[in-house]
């Protein structure tokens, strides 16, 4: 086998996938930093946000890529809801709590996407791409797309994190809380303002699965584990961290299957996951200790 | 001179226990007061009191002559209280500037003029305003911690032991900054360890023991009291 073929089979469609579990994982990172617990809903969150956009798509017959900032918006408005119906009331409780109620929220809207769009597998666009060759690599529009798209959507955060005044809150937040609020930062605010971003990275993840692969209701809760190994391995709370274990996670899961068969897939997400809280919990950025 | 703060009989603590059994105290304008007391006296617990961070059950306290007994941190910072906590108070992944920046987060509008005040009170923090606070000395954090809390620009600023665990030459540091910043009109009441050279620095001192007042009285005074020096200055 040569290089170009592990670049075409393995190496593109890691990145890709990587990018998804980015996506994902940023959100999660996020989750962890500000609110300090474990958000076992990202997946199905971004089930939610793949299946509007298969709405907008369907109903509007707009292109993907049109229904997807529709699909952030909506997902990002469910995430503030849910927070504000659930997980506000327990804020004061041990975050295990939180983290079983999110369980609790991953099946109701799992139930509430397939209830609404059923149990089949869907896709946005029917009919077969071709990829485009560049030097011999082979690559799709919708590839290309979802690489850029994480790229794009990292980088606002970024800037918003680095620059703006409520970005910067984000970050106070997350440093030191006690301080933030003797700072005078209005913590439900900050809340909210998670929320709609995590929202919006959910759906965005969840619509490039959706792209790239198929639409289904288990699409986002498979993709839970990969997530969460994406995010420790690269250091919670740490944005770029999350973005680098994305793409980590992404090409080792499609790189295994050079030597195992490919049902071991997801097991190397989790191994990756294992090893890296046995051997250095704070990830490769330096994040927080859980 | 008319008083910024006035603590009348505080009764409080934390959980059900009250810690603070009925202490009072004041504070004028432009003048530093300091609270010293042996451990487990109530002096954090005073200072903690005023910042509405433990349950007060009775007495009052007011700031330039609103009551704010009972009211949410958030609410008395915009009354002009800014409070420096004595462990955690920097924010260590944020740059200088950009702990200054959280300090004044309640403001709009031109900050120049008060970022020039806070470096010329810290000229060190000037030369490290693009560092990460948690890559600083101990000294230079408790300079970022007080930097942050007086963008506010506050009336009165409460410091919670800001010499703790520093070297004698940050110590002198310290309390120099704080003449210069009492020196711009801010009154300042801090909790102190080190009681000699604190009431050798203070306008004047409170001596606290199990949660009510002992003794009170210009710095001077407390320093020269048989009954002061006896309980902690080495008899």
């Amino acid at each position: 086998m040569d290089a170009l073929e592990i670049i075409n089979f393995y190496l593109v469609p890691g990145i890709v996938i990587g990018s998804i579990y980015a996506l994902g994982a940023v959100g999660i990172t996020l989750v962890f930093a500000i609110l300090r617990y474990a958000h076992l809903a990202h997946g199905d969150l971004a089930t939610l946000g793949a299946f509007l956009a298969l709405g907008a798509v369907t109903l509007g017959g707009v292109s993907p890529y049109v229904a997807l900032p529709v699909a952030m918006v909506l997902t990002a408005a469910a995430a503030v809801m849910i927070d504000k119906a659930f997980y506000a009331y327990l804020r004061e409780r041990p975050k295990i709590v939180t983290v079983m109620a999110s369980l609790g929220v991953a099946l109701m809207v799992r139930a509430v996407v397939q209830v609404v769009w059923g149990v089949d597998s869907e896709t946005y666009t029917r009919g077969i791409v071709r990829p485009d060759v560049w030097f011999g690599i082979r690559i799709r529009d919708r590839e290309l797309i979802t690489i850029l798209a994480m790229i794009g959507l990292v980088l606002a955060l970024h800037v918003f994190l680095q620059q703006s005044k409520w970005g910067k809150a984000m970050r106070a937040m997350s440093d030191n809380p006690d301080l933030a609020l003797l700072s005078g930062v209005d913590n439900k605010k900050v809340v909210m303002l998670t929320w709609i971003i995590v929202g919006g990275l959910c759906a965005a993840a969840g619509v490039f699965l959706g792209l790239n692969y198929e639409l289904k209701a288990m699409m986002g809760w498979t993709m839970l584990l990969p997530m969460f190994a994406a995010a420790i391995l690269g250091g919670v709370g740490r944005v770029e961290g999350a973005v680098l274990g994305g793409l980590i996670v992404g090409i080792a899961e499609e790189m295994s299957t050079l030597f195992l068969p490919t049902e071991y897939k997801a097991a190397t997400a989790f191994a990756i996951l294992l090893l890296m809280l046995l051997v250095r919990p704070t990830g490769l950025l330096k994040g927080k200790v859980l | 001179m008319s008083d910024i703060l006035v603590m009348r009989d505080l009764v409080g603590g934390y959980g059900d226990a009250n810690v603070l059994q009925g202490v009072s105290m004041t504070a004028a304008k432009a003048e530093i007061v300091v609270i010293v007391g042996p451990n487990g006296a109530g002096k954090s617990t005073a200072m903690k009191a005023i910042f509405g961070l433990l349950k007060v059950r009775g007495g009052s306290i007011t700031v330039d002559g609103t009551d704010i007994t009972g009211w949410e941190p958030n609410r008395i910072v915009e009354a002009g209280v800014c409070y420096v906590p004595q462990v955690s108070n920097v924010f260590r992944e944020m740059t200088v500037h950009e702990n200054l920046e959280m300090g004044a987060f309640l403001r709009s509008g031109d900050l120049s003029a008060a970022y020039d005040r806070v470096y010329t009170l810290f000229p060190d923090l000037k030369e490290r305003r693009k560092a990460l606070a948690g890559n600083l000395s101990g000294g230079q954090r408790q300079m970022v911690a007080m930097g942050r809390a007086l963008m506010l620009e506050p009336k009165l600023l409460l410091l919670d032991e800001p010499t703790a665990g520093l070297s004698p030459r940050y110590m002198e540091q310290i309390f120099q900054i704080c003449r210069d910043v009492r020196d711009t009109g801010v009154t300042i009441v801090l909790v102190e360890q080190h009681a000699k050279q604190a009431l050798a620095f203070a306008d004047r001192g409170y001596v606290l023991a199990s949660g009510a007042n002992r003794h009170e009285g210009t710095g001077a005074d407390l320093l020269a009291d048989r009954d002061v020096a006896d309980m902690f200055l080495g008899g």
